[in-house]
């Protein structure tokens, strides 16, 4: 009676009110080679280009350079799961456990490494503004190498260790904390930025006029200036936390709440947490790398393929 | 990722058949009965309170850019006084120097924050010439626009060869900047002093 009655439960609970939803494969695989083909290029750009061998750009290429590793190992774990299914791969093999291990590492490096890459944006442009004066002594494209380096070389550790030990709740929640305070620092510095970047604009606004309709044109010019500052930064900031936060309330919910149904009905949208993520990779070069028309004349020219210089 | 989570979901099912009380089970749920309130509740919550923390965000922002100038008319009298040095002086005014010093950029590559501030220079030069032609027009936009053009480069490197940078710094200027530069552009270089500027050129390229 008890077996029969759980057997039967068990089966009914199979099918879950919260089934997980499935994004088809293509989708999948379209976000994956575009971001990877769009990261590839800035790389590739960045690098062809001596105009471009100043700290920020390589930031920037740091930033594609990472998300060209996620979307890459992204693809590759894709195309296994689809040979899994359809049968060709023994999903319990050790050779596969051992490439699935390979990939998620190289997921968590890429993570945390593109985290890293923001936050080096974010400081670099800090350091512009407010030691302006001293920029190319306190950025020097030495000090812009060692700290590539050591960022690199952090998220290659951070990867593997996170790997080895991620059924910890320790590595999870030090991968939450560290995610929200990143979080928390890239706003705190975007917006007190922001601030000062208006009250220039506000002091430009005030410059004296001859006559009074100019001196309200001004202000008006000035206030659509700052509007778009604040939309650019509220796209920027946006992006990172609508694509960032559902996975990691998801890692949260895990350790969580892993029995409550509610929490359930969160976790079945996993797959739609990581196309998020995976679309954050492709839409970084659009706010970050193709806003320079340096960047984008050199796009031209590598695939009109004319000159390369 | 996912792959280690299909596989400890399929080990979960497999064992389901085996335990005979299913709330031992952490993949599946314990029960959908009696669930107060909807089942997506946690998610429906989760994706209004990023949404409205965008937006809430994005009013924050708005409502800085609407808030009124308090100190208006001190830049305006400031300014006033030295407009008509920069005319007079040929360029020679301290303060005139130092506006122009911490807005150029030193580095052709380095595409400017601050042309409005080189606008502003050329326009203050157009003024000894001629009263401003509508010069305004192209110094409201260069800020406003935030995207530089790649042929102000020559023009800035003619700025560059013809005078002279203080070697003092008035923090007050330099620490300013137009924000839709600063988000859509890359950074601007400013040096004290223009053989550091040449050192770093050379560093550069």
């Amino acid at each position: 009676m008890n077996a029969t009655t759980a057997s039967t439960t068990a089966l009914m609970v199979n099918q879950s009110d919260c089934p997980e939803v499935e994004v088809p494969v293509p989708l999948f695989f379209t976000i994956g080679v575009v971001g990877l083909a769009e990261n590839f290029l800035v790389v590739v750009a960045v690098i062809c280009n001596r105009n471009l061998h100043s700290p920020m750009y390589c930031f920037i290429c740091s930033l594609a350079a990472f998300n060209t590793i996620a979307s890459l190992a992204k693809t590759w774990e894709n195309l296994m799961l689809v040979f899994a299914g359809v049968g060709q791969l023994d999903q319990r093999g050790s050779s596969e456990t051992k490439l699935d291990d390979v990939m998620d590492s190289l997921l968590c490096m890429s993570f945390v490494g593109s985290i890293f890459s923001f936050m080096a944006i974010a400081v670099d442009r800090y350091i512009t503004i407010f030691h302006a004066l001293r920029y190319h002594n306190i950025m020097t494209m030495r000090r812009t190498a060692a700290i590539l380096g050591v960022i690199w070389t952090t998220c290659g550790v951070l990867a593997m260790l996170m790997v080895r030990f991620f059924d910890t709740i320790f590595i999870m929640t030090c991968f939450i904390i560290f995610f929200l305070i990143s979080l928390v620092l890239i706003g705190c510095l975007y917006v007190y930025m922001f601030m000062l970047a208006r009250i220039h604009a506000r002091r430009i606004a005030a410059l004296p006029t001859s006559g009074s309709g100019r001196g309200r044109w001004r202000r008006q010019r000035w206030r659509g200036g700052t509007m778009r500052g604040a939309l650019t930064l509220t796209i920027l900031f946006g992006a990172f936390v609508v694509c960032w936060a559902p996975f990691f309330l998801h890692l949260i919910i895990i350790m969580v709440c892993p029995l409550n149904p509610y929490c359930e009905c969160y976790r079945s949208l996993f797959q739609l947490h990581v196309v998020l993520l995976m679309s954050h990779a492709l839409i970084d070069p659009a706010i970050y790398a193709f806003r320079s028309a340096e960047l984008r004349h050199t796009f031209r020219k590598m695939l009109l393929c004319s000159d390369w210089r | 990722m996912s792959d280690f989570h299909n596989q400890s979901q399929a080990s979960a099912r497999r064992s389901d058949y085996v335990w005979q009380y299913e709330y031992y089970d952490d993949e599946e749920p314990v029960s959908f009965e009696g669930l107060k309130a909807h089942r997506y509740s946690i998610v429906i919550g989760f994706w209004v309170g990023l949404a409205v923390f965008v937006i809430f965000m994005f009013f924050v922002l708005t409502l800085l850019t609407k808030t009124g100038a308090p100190h208006q008319e001190n830049p305006e009298h400031a300014e006033k006084h030295h407009r008509p040095g920069s005319c007079l002086a040929d360029n020679g005014s301290p303060q005139d120097e130092n506006e122009r010093a911490f807005s150029r950029p030193l580095l052709p590559e380095s595409r400017s924050f601050f042309h409005f501030y080189i606008s502003e220079e050329e326009q203050g030069q157009g003024k000894c010439k001629a009263e401003d032609q509508g010069g305004e027009e192209s110094e409201e936009r260069q800020p406003l626009q935030g995207l530089v053009d790649e042929g102000k480069s020559d023009r800035e490197s003619a700025f560059l060869s013809h005078f002279n940078i203080p070697n003092f710094v008035n923090l007050e200027h330099s620490s300013t900047l137009g924000e839709d530069d600063l988000l859509l552009c890359e950074p601007s270089a400013m040096l004290g002093s223009q053989s550091r500027s040449q050192d770093a050129h050379r560093n550069i390229n």
